[in-house]
């Protein structure tokens, strides 16, 4: 039984067939030029770079885990209220109208655009989401010095989710939005626009790091 | 330079990193598919068929353009000036007209200048790592970690029209509806983040040895 499920896993490529490589943790390759390195430890805030392309090959994350947990918390607290609450209140001769993100993926998606609305919808919602779920999935459990169940898949969608997030832009565009019918109708920034403002700011601070740095943490830890 | 193109690899010590978890490998068998020890992921000196697809996706990317471009984004329909499309360049001349230079000229720089300097540098960057080019390697490197970071914020467009749609709901009044020109302009800002995800930025570094 047990050997079925680890042949099932192998195919998925998520258990190693047979050991035809050695790990050497010891060691770092820079991502794009492929220069190695022997791994040093960086104090907080300390930044290595290539010396051959100049990219970040590791940062020392200014938070340890639990500081990184308590930023994917309120995280979370902010994208639930930036989701619910109004982005903004639009006042035309006396009639109002208000409009949260889901309205106007909605509307777009009746208007007959339902390609853009998925993409709008993936992209300012569901990643962003994926992105706050997996952080706290993968970060709790570290924070008590255990790795969660399902590590490996859960860190392989966090990469993939957060390349495809895009909070940042999406709030530069609620105010380009603004701006330009600010000459139709009043307009007044309702409370989701500032739960955007925070989540887009709690996200850089969260993603500062990358995730190779959790990645190494967590193969220290027994499974 | 000597110093620069003499820089131990991982390929030349018979190391491979892995594009995922960063976890570098010493490959002992010579295996078709060596996967990272660590999380799985197929280890690789570099990414297959790289600029194969992200000639691809670029090419896609190109022929999108022009419909994303004329094509209207959106049309406002309203009781005072009547029934109106716009395009993306129109959107701009517009901001700027009604005083809002600042923001015109980042919606410009987001929607005209970043997709053209995506399409722009992934060929130069497609084209050189296929003549195994050694020509400014560093500068290459930085064009880039440019696009990768900027690559997303030609998006802010199509955020801006579903924000419209869903704000201006007047009725007979005032209504906002998204246009054809949109879904190609969501496409172009895609494809071109697929290009260059595609692309291998350690192609802009062969190997001495690699010519063989």
């Amino acid at each position: 039984m047990q050997s079925t499920v680890r042949r099932a896993l192998s195919g998925l490529g998520l258990v190693d067939r047979q050991p035809a490589v050695r790990a050497h943790p010891e060691l770092v390759a820079c991502e794009e030029c492929d220069a190695v390195y022997t791994r040093r430890s960086l104090s907080a805030g300390e930044l290595a770079r290539c010396a051959r392309c100049a990219s970040v090959l590791g940062r020392g994350h200014l938070l340890a885990v639990d500081g990184q947990l308590a930023l994917a918390s309120g995280a979370l607290v902010v994208f639930v209220l930036g989701n619910v609450s109004d982005i903004v209140t639009l006042d035309l001769r006396g009639v109002h109208s208000q409009v949260t993100l889901w309205e106007s993926i909605w509307f777009t998606w009746l208007s007959g655009q339902q390609v853009v609305a998925l993409l709008a919808g993936a992209t300012a919602f569901a990643f962003p989401l994926a992105v706050i779920l997996l952080r706290l999935y993968v970060l709790t459990p570290l924070a008590a010095g255990r790795r969660v169940r399902g590590f490996v898949p859960a860190m392989r969608a966090l990469r993939w989710v957060t390349r495809w997030s895009m909070v940042e832009v999406f709030l530069f565009g609620t105010l380009v939005a603004i701006v330009k019918i600010a000459g139709l109708a009043s307009v007044v920034p309702g409370v989701g626009i500032f739960s955007f403002g925070v989540l887009t700011l709690l996200l850089a601070a969260n993603q500062a790091a990358g995730l190779h740095g959790i990645w190494h943490r967590a193969a220290t830890l027994p499974p | 330079m000597a110093s620069i193109t003499a820089a131990p690899t991982a390929v030349s010590r018979g190391l491979l990193g892995c594009e995922c978890c960063g976890l570098v490998s010493e490959v002992i068998k010579a295996a078709n598919s060596a996967r990272c020890p660590r999380c799985g992921f197929a280890l690789h000196a570099r990414k297959p068929q790289s600029l194969q697809r992200t000639t691809a996706y670029l090419m896609s990317a190109v022929v999108l353009y022009l419909p994303a471009n004329t094509l209207p984004i959106m049309a406002t329909a309203s009781a005072i000036t009547g029934r109106e499309s716009h395009t993306i360049l129109g959107g701009i001349i517009e901001l700027w007209h009604t005083g809002s230079w600042d923001l015109a000229l980042i919606v410009f720089i987001a929607s005209i200048a970043v997709p053209i300097l995506k399409i722009a540098a992934l060929t130069l960057l497609a084209f050189t790592a296929w003549r195994q080019s050694r020509w400014r390697q560093l500068e290459r490197a930085k064009l880039y970690r440019l696009i990768e970071t900027v690559g997303h914020w030609s998006m802010l467009d199509v955020f801006v029209v579903v924000l419209l749609v869903g704000m201006v709901r007047f009725g007979a009044f005032a209504s906002v509806e998204p246009g054809a020109g949109l879904l190609a302009f969501g496409g172009v800002v895609v494809l071109t983040m697929l290009a260059s995800a595609s692309f291998d930025p350690r192609l802009i570094w062969p190997e001495p040895a690699s010519h063989d």
